[in-house]
């Protein structure tokens, strides 16, 4: 940080602080909701940004994760060519397959947009959401609902731009070194959005899983040795922020899904810092345990997060 | 404002739509494309005439009546579709104007070369036999910047851009990045193109080209075949050249007629070699040439009768030689021909398509190649996808909607869901779980259907060591797949997939099937 920048965050601060004693007499919201580990949210028939925007209030507000200035990614899930109401990703949500938002294959449109709005309104500079699909990008991007959800906002929505990648050194068990999306890590602040959904080898996919979005290369390989690799991922992504969105789950035929019948409405979001927690807390919702995921069990043990959700301070919402 | 001003505008205004309409043909993730992009093609009669024969009088697409507005017009006018449309046409006259001397043109009987291969294409069509689209110039055209002319540009841009991106110098590339990011919203294609035949394409068309500086529109002249029907046409046209008593017969308006329908003294004008590009009326220093509703007969092109009994013996010829092959037999075809999904029983595919290569070029993962003599020199050109160069997209309907001719047929996408292009087979001894004991279950992840034609079955395997594991292999249901091969694409052991798509079991053919 230069000198001009710290002054610059210094008078802010200094303001900010003084307002704030002004306008709350008792305890700050970003003090209340450190109190929490996660925040479970559920907003039966809610719209699902208003169930995100009481998700990323009680979890200590988006001023806890996102300062003044910050670049921000969102990554949500993109990589299907889906509906909406098919599943759900810097902010990072997931957009990675050709289906249409109501397939529940990519994260929710309506989620990932609220997130961006709160970026902005916390006072990110540029908010980038991006995915590496799994069909063909500008089918995912425009499919999936997320590119007209968060343009229209001021995000700069990009497709993956190969040169982008570079070689990261891993110390894991398995991955010693991958070529990973450079943008992840020259961002201030990385917010994760997965959506929650079935998945044919790892069991579910949601959280750690859906880091794939930035790996380039031949990254069907890490299928081997899934557990490990996911979690020797997490060894270097580290978003600030996680939200799964569970407004609607895929329980079959995924990650892609594409019948309507295998969605699960559950207008649900768990928010909070801990990917392993969060992964582990999901995979309640199929009726699992996190130990029952491969993938949660290493990053347990690798001590990236916590997956005994019994010792965590949750936050049940109803919206 | 002179003639040839305005016919020269004219001329860059339709070739930039040329170009406008084959840059839009890609997908921007919507379910269609948003513009007309084959409307060249729906205004070319050549095209509809074969069609109509071939395909004895099947389905025509609508398009294709526009071509009757063509005629219309040549035979009013004369070749103003040659003079002052013909995107290839203009490309001629451009690379033309850079020869220097003044060439000596062929003897005037060569012009009748267009004819005969006119009527080549034209007998063969009505036994079936459709190969327009190789010498038709618009599909020539079409053809060779979809698979040639435009990657090439694209590819030599983006290596551009790359190279100064990796100096690195930081105000450089922060210009040049941003000019790249222009070019990729706008001109550029959305991912590098490749594709076979791009070579032999690409030197066909510069042979073409470079035929101007030989003579200008040498294609024009002496080889088109559009231009031969139009000429046809336009052996009536009411629009007639006229020279006044002033004439001097010093031959500069012979020079410079662009078609070659000028004799050398002017005293003989042939009205089907006319291409409306009134260089003459412009270049004439006496001012006597005129174009008129005129009443002065027409001079009519002497093909010789021996010349046209040949031609059309050969187009006749031509059907059972190019079907000698045994790929014609119902009982044997070539198993990586996978078709389009959508495309027409594969006689009837071949009856229809022009090879254009319009769906090559909007084909979404550049997975429709074009073939060599895959499907026999009859088929050359016409599309097959190879899925480890890109799959069929589930929930993409584009190669449908841009086939001029309907060879491939437009479907909704709950339709094309369900065609079967062929069945995915496994190769064991590749496949990791099966002949390594190694978890992979990337062609099940990606399997588009629902519920997935990839299933697993947990099987017990023993490794080198003696320990006993679990692993998923995968199997396929033959009942669902569609064999739209993103399995093969997508496949983790490189070079040679453990996954393949063959054509066996396509929904468009009665005999290449595999269940009872």
């Amino acid at each position: 940080m230069d000198r001009r920048k710290f002054l610059k965050t210094a008078a802010v601060a200094g303001c900010g602080l003084l307002i704030g004693e002004a306008l709350h007499s008792g305890v700050s919201p970003s003090e209340a909701a450190e109190k929490y580990d996660l925040v479970v949210a559920h907003g039966a028939g809610k719209p699902a940004s208003d169930i995100t925007k009481a998700t990323i209030s009680a979890i200590g507000g988006m001023k806890r994760f996102v300062s003044r200035g910050d670049i921000v990614v969102v990554k949500p899930n993109i990589g299907w060519d889906r509906l909406p109401e098919q599943a759900a990703n810097v902010v990072k949500p997931n957009i990675g397959w050709d289906r249409l938002p109501e397939q529940a294959a990519n994260t929710n449109p309506e989620v990932v947009a609220a997130i961006v709005k709160l970026c902005f309104e916390a006072g990110a500079k540029k908010v980038k959401v991006f995915d590496r699909t799994c069909n063909d990008p500008r089918r995912c991007y425009k499919q999936s609902g997320i590119s007209d959800a968060v343009s229209s906002l001021g995000a700069e929505v990009s497709f993956i731009d190969e040169r982008r990648f570079r070689d990261i050194s891993i110390k894991g068990q398995v991955i010693k070194s991958w070529p990973l999306y450079r943008d992840i890590f020259e961002a201030d602040k990385v917010i994760n959005v997965p959506v929650a959904k079935h998945h044919g080898l790892a069991k579910l996919t949601m959280a750690m899983k859906n880091w794939m979005g930035v790996m380039g290369g031949q990254r069907g390989s890490i299928h081997q040795k899934i557990g490990e690799s996911l979690a020797d991922l997490c060894l270097v992504i580290k978003p600030s922020l996680t939200v799964l969105d569970a407004i609607r789950i895929l329980t079959a035929n995924g990650p892609q899904g594409g019948d309507l019948k295998d969605v699960k409405r559950l207008d649900t979001l768990i928010a909070g810092v801990d990917q392993v927690a969060i992964d582990s807390y999901g995979a309640t919702l199929f009726g699992m345990k996190g130990s029952d995921l491969s993938y949660v069990k290493a990053g347990n043990a690798m001590g990236i997060g916590s997956m005994d959700i019994s010792r965590l301070k949750i936050n049940r919402l109803n919206v | 404002m002179s003639k040839q001003i305005l016919r020269k505008i004219s001329q860059g205004l339709f070739l930039l739509l040329f170009l406008f309409l084959f840059i839009r043909t890609e997908s921007k993730g919507n379910d269609t494309l948003g513009y007309p992009v084959r409307l060249f093609l729906d205004f070319d009669p050549l095209i509809f005439l074969t069609t109509l024969f071939a395909s004895r009088g099947g389905q025509i697409p609508a398009g294709f009546f526009l071509s009757l507005i063509t005629i219309l017009v040549t035979i009013v006018l004369g070749r103003v579709f040659c003079g002052w449309l013909c995107p290839l046409g203009t490309l001629n006259t451009i690379v033309g104007s850079f020869r220097r001397r003044q060439s000596i043109p062929l003897d005037a009987k060569w012009h009748r070369l267009k004819y005969y291969i006119l009527i080549v294409l034209i007998v063969s069509s009505v036994f079936t036999l459709q190969i327009a689209g190789i010498m038709d110039p618009l599909s020539l055209i079409i053809r060779s910047f979809s698979v040639s002319i435009y990657p090439l540009a694209d590819n030599g841009i983006r290596a551009l851009f790359d190279t100064i991106y990796n100096t690195n110098i930081s105000g450089l590339v922060d210009v040049s990045e941003a000019v790249y990011g222009l070019l990729k919203k706008s001109l550029l294609a959305f991912r590098p193109l490749f594709y076979l035949q791009a070579v032999f394409t690409g030197v066909i068309f510069f042979l073409i080209l470079a035929m101007n500086l030989i003579e200008n529109r040498f294609w024009c002249k002496y080889l088109c075949p559009l231009g031969a029907l139009l000429g046809l046409c336009s052996r009536y046209s009411v629009l007639k050249r006229e020279t006044s008593e002033g004439c001097t017969g010093c031959g500069i308006c012979a020079k410079a007629c662009q078609g070659g329908a000028i004799s050398e003294k002017n005293d003989n004008w042939r009205n089907t070699e006319c291409l409306a590009c009134f260089s003459c009326d412009d270049s004439c220093p006496q001012n006597a040439v005129s174009f008129g509703l005129g009443k002065q007969k027409n001079q009519a092109m002497d093909l010789g009768r021996r010349q046209v009994m040949a031609s059309m013996l050969s187009g006749a010829l031509a059907v059972p030689l190019l079907r000698s092959t045994p790929l014609s037999k119902t009982t044997y075809s070539n198993p990586d021909l996978l078709r389009p999904p959508g495309a027409l029983e594969e006689k009837e595919f071949l009856k229809r398509c022009v090879k254009c290569g319009e769906c090559m070029k909007v084909c979404i993962t550049n997975g429709l190649q074009p073939t060599l003599l895959e499907a026999g020199l009859e088929g050359i050109w016409s599309p097959r996808l190879i899925p480890r160069i890109g799959h069929c997209e589930y929930r993409c309907t584009l190669c449908g909607q841009v086939c001029p001719a309907g060879a491939i047929r437009r479907m909704p996408l709950e339709e094309k869901t369900k065609v079967i292009i062929g069945l995915a087979m496994i190769d064991k001894g590749r496949c990791l779980p099966y002949a390594h004991a190694i978890p992979c279950i990337v062609c099940e992840e990606m399997c588009p259907t629902s519920p997935k034609a990839i299933w697993f079955e947990e099987t017990v395997v023993r490794r080198r060591d003696g320990k006993e594991l679990i692993v998923q292999q995968p199997r396929i249901d033959l009942n669902l797949c569609i064999g739209c091969g993103i399995c093969e694409a997508k496949c983790p052991v490189g070079n040679r997939a453990a996954i393949y798509v063959t054509n066996i079991g396509e929904s468009r053919s009665q005999a290449n099937q595999l269940l009872l």
